[in-house]
Formats: structure tokens, C-alpha cells, sequence
């Protein structure tokens, strides 16, 4: 037996960002995987030690491109902790409106980039953008910025949401919902998409547990963990909905519980609109931020697209003595070369996909 | 927050597992200028309760055990950990780097690095 040692990357499309992987290989089957990461590494916990409160966001946003209202959500959650400001109810309802809109963009953007990893080519890609840029029109109508939002203030939002915000909110989930039942047809039907994914790359519950696997990949594995249901927060515990869970634990299963998870997502938009009440949703002004209250730390989580986010952070009087933030990808990312070993190298990326990395999460 | 002592860390990980805690969520420092805190979050899947405990170390060599034995998960963030804090990980992989490439002499997110200062790229 001799083992090769390939390098892939640091360069490769499937991957958001920068990351390479260290392969060994025996033949054409993975024997063992290094990910080398902290290409994209910005410091940005030291950062935002420098930074007030209300700029910290700027850096947050960054961390997930592809997801940046959910990280921006969650950041202002643990200031709102740390300075006791409670949030305004209608801002409640529209951000659990706008974090869902996001959920299913950052969805649609890994579903299309994950088919045509396996070589269900173009299609896909092109018909979850075309869905995902009517969501990002939406959110860019609302906020003024086509990727980073940055609309969450202390207490609500930046701004009143549009006058015809309801009706368009209405009229995009079924859009979307029209258009999402679609993909089974194309995905669930073609043969080298189900070769490539079912029983590709499987994590039982036990080690998916033990690694500490976070968000789709968790439930992908049977374990029922969403943040939403387990502590939840806004108007989550008003809402009826369902978390999706599988107890296969592969490639395929992971594909199912995304694409689940977008229908549970129109699910809960709109219900929220159903109820949402008219009112007041600015927050507080960027400059007008007083001293913080001072818990002594601040522990928030979030479901995030990826799994669950947590912040833990001191907060001292103007700005954060220590954030520390816990990153979904990165501990996905950790489970890689547990998922791939024994496979075929070409697998390999049906894996990786199937985590959905992000490096500038994961690198922070 | 509940403060244990360094000496029992690897039997008190294993107590905490066997309460139902199964699911390590982060591992975390702080640095608190005169002494340096390790924060350890845990989880139960079952009851979703989570729990947290510290342990305080000098600011000075500091060290601690691995608990990768009892949570696989705790790799990268004890990895991460000392490369960020220059805590000592006794046994586990915490002598290799992740994230950073250059000579970790001076912990980026300790109090005491130095701003503006130029860092050469470790050798690979």
C-alpha cells in the first residue's frame, strides 16, 4: 500500500473563499484529509475590540457573504443583551420575515453551486439563482445595499419596511414556492445526482453528536436541534412549523433537509405576515448608544442558515472587551475528513459541498 | 458562570458528558489582562439545556489538558485556542497552528499584542 499526498486548492470552485486540502490517498480512496485553513484569517475578533458597538457590524456582515442579515442579526442581539434594550414587536415580526428571506437565499445559492459540483450542469445553478435574485431584490428595496444589509439597529431596524412590503412579501414566497417544488423533478430524478449523494459521505448520529456538527448536517444525522425551537426567540414560539429531520446522515440527506427547510421557511414568512402588527420598527440611532448594562457576559445563539451561530461576548462601556464567535462551517468544516474517509477521491467535493463551507466564516 | 479548577478538568468533562451533555458547543478565552479564562460551553441534546463552566489560568505559560478523549469536537477549538491565547494544550493537536502563518511569539487576541508591529511568515 502507498500512499499519495495530494494538494487540493487553495484555489477550487466548490468552495466559497479560500481553503486548501491536504489529501492522502491510497489509490483512488481518501485515506485521510488535512483542511488547511486561515487563507481568508482578518483577526476580526481582535477588530471589532476596537470598534463601538453599532460598527462591529460591518466586520459581522463579512463573515458569511452569503448569509450577511443573519450574522448582523445575531450581533445586534448581543448588544441589545448587553445594553438591556428590548426589541419593538413589529421589528420582531419583520426580523424573523427578513432572517427567513435570507435563510432561503443562502439555501438556493448552495443548491445550485452543490448540483453543479456533481454535474447536474447549469441547470440548476441557473434556476436557484434566478429564485435567489428576486429574494436579493427584495432585501436590497428594503435596505439600499445588494449583499450587505446592514439594517439592524438596537431595538428594531434601521427604517420603517416599504408601504407595499406585505404585499410583495406575499406575492415572492409564492413565487418561490411555485418554483422550489420544481426541483425534485430535476434533482430527485437524475440518477448521477442520487449516485453521487445517497449513502456519500455518512455521519451517524453518535459522531455527528461527538464532533459537534452543527445545523443541517446535525439534523441530516437525526439529531433534532434547532435553535428556533430549543430556545427560541422573537415570535418563533408563536409560529407552527416543522424541524426537518433524516436519520441517514449523507450527502443525500443533507440536500433533503435544505431544500425542506426552504418550504418551512416560505412556512413561517408567511405566517409572521399574517399577524404582523403595524407599529414602529426603528431602533435606536447608530450614535445614541449608552453604556452598556453590564451582565457580566453575554451568551446568544441563533439559527443561522448553516447551523447555530453563538456569540459570546464581554462587554465593556463603549465597545465589546471580548467577542468570540461561534462559527457553524467551522466546526462542519472539522467533521470533513471523518465524512470523507474511505470514499472515492471524487466524492470528495459531494462531501465538501454537501457541508456548505464558508471560508470567511470559518477563517474569520 | 461556574469556575472549576484546572487539576479537574478532564474528570469534571467527563462528569458534565455523563449529566446528558453530549455536545460540546465552543471552547472560548478571555484575557483579562492580569489573568487568562478559559470559558467551555456544553449542551444537552435531549433536555436542551446548556451549561458553561470557566477555568482560570496565569497569564504566564499558561497551560491546560485536552479534553479531545471525551469531546471529539474540542480539536479545533483548543487548536485555535492556543494559537490565539498561547495556551499550552497538553496532549490532543494543540501544538499545531490553524489559522495563522506567521511566528506565534506574540497571541494576536491577547491584551498585551502589539499594534502596528511587523510579523514574518513562519516557514512552511
Amino acid at each position: 500500500m502507498t500512499i499519495m499526498r495530494i494538494n487540493v486548492g487553495p484555489i477550487h470552485p466548490s468552495t466559497h473563499g479560500v481553503l486548501k486540502l491536504v489529501v492522502d490517498v491510497d489509490g483512488d480512496r481518501i485515506e485521510n484529509i488535512t483542511p488547511k485553513i486561515g487563507f481568508l484569517h482578518r483577526g476580526v475578533e481582535k477588530l471589532m475590540e476596537t470598534r463601538s458597538y453599532m460598527q462591529n457590524p460591518v466586520y459581522t456582515e463579512k463573515l458569511d457573504y452569503i448569509a450577511p442579515l443573519a450574522w448582523d442579526e445575531l450581533y445586534v442581539s448581543a448588544v441589545e443583551v448587553a445594553l438591556g434594550k428590548e426589541v419593538k414587536e413589529a421589528a420582531q415580526y419583520a426580523r424573523v420575515i427578513l432572517l427567513e428571506f435570507q435563510r432561503i437565499a443562502s439555501h438556493l445559492l448552495w443548491l445550485g453551486t452543490f448540483a453543479n459540483d456533481l454535474g447536474q450542469l447549469f441547470t440548476s445553478f441557473m434556476w436557484a439563482f434566478r429564485e435567489r435574485d428576486i429574494v436579493i431584490r427584495f432585501l436590497e428595496d428594503i435596505s439600499g445595499s445588494r449583499m450587505f444589509y446592514v439594517n439592524m439597529r438596537v431595538g428594531g431596524l434601521d427604517k420603517q419596511l416599504p408601504a407595499d412590503f406585505r404585499e410583495r412579501a406575499y406575492g415572492i414566497a409564492d413565487y418561490i414556492e411555485e418554483k422550489v417544488l420544481q426541483y425534485p423533478d430535476m434533482l430527485d430524478s437524475n440518477s448521477v445526482f442520487m449516485e453521487r449523494t445517497r449513502g456519500v459521505g455518512i455521519i451517524t448520529r453518535d459522531n455527528a453528536i461527538g464532533l459537534g456538527v452543527a445545523g443541517p448536517v446535525l439534523r441530516a444525522s437525526g439529531v433534532e436541534e434547532d435553535v428556533r425551537k430549543s430556545a427560541p426567540y422573537y415570535i418563533y414560539d408563536k409560529i407552527s412549523f416543522r424541524t426537518p429531520v433524516r436519520s441517514e446522515g449523507d450527502s443525500y440527506a443533507r440536500y433533503r433537509i435544505r431544500y425542506e427547510e426552504i418550504i418551512e421557511s416560505i412556512n413561517i414568512i408567511r405566517q409572521a405576515l399574517d399577524s404582523m402588527p403595524d407599529g414602529d420598527m426603528t431602533g435606536l440611532p447608530l450614535k445614541l448608544i449608552g453604556p452598556a448594562a453590564k451582565p457580566e457576559t453575554v451568551v446568544v445563539s441563533r439559527e443561522l442558515p448553516r447551523g447555530e451561530g453563538l456569540i459570546y461576548m464581554v462587554p465593556d462601556k463603549q465597545k465589546p472587551y471580548r467577542v468570540s464567535l461561534r462559527s457553524p462551517a467551522f466546526i462542519n468544516l472539522a467533521a470533513l475528513s471523518h465524512a470523507a474517509k474511505g470514499l472515492k477521491f471524487a466524492d470528495l467535493f459531494a462531501v465538501l459541498g454537501s457541508l456548505d463551507v464558508v471560508m470567511a466564516e470559518i477563517d474569520r | 458562570m461556574r469556575e472549576i479548577q484546572k487539576e479537574h478538568l478532564a474528570q469534571e468533562c467527563g462528569n458534565i458528558k455523563a449529566k446528558g451533555f453530549d455536545y460540546l458547543k465552543k471552547i472560548t478565552a478571555v484575557d483579562y489582562a492580569t489573568y487568562l479564562e478559559v470559558v467551555y460551553i456544553t449542551y444537552n441534546t435531549e433536555t436542551k439545556a446548556q451549561e458553561l463552566f470557566s477555568i482560570k489560568l496565569p497569564i504566564d505559560n499558561p497551560e491546560i489538558t485536552t479534553i479531545t478523549h471525551i469531546y471529539p469536537a474540542a480539536d479545533w477549538y483548543e487548536r485555535e485556542m492556543s494559537e490565539m491565547f498561547g495556551i499550552k494544550i497538553i496532549g490532543g493537536n494543540g501544538e499545531r497552528l490553524l489559522l495563522e502563518e506567521w511566528n506565534g511569539t506574540d497571541p494576536p487576541l491577547r491584551k498585551s499584542f502589539a499594534w502596528g508591529k511587523e510579523y514574518k511568515r513562519r516557514e512552511i
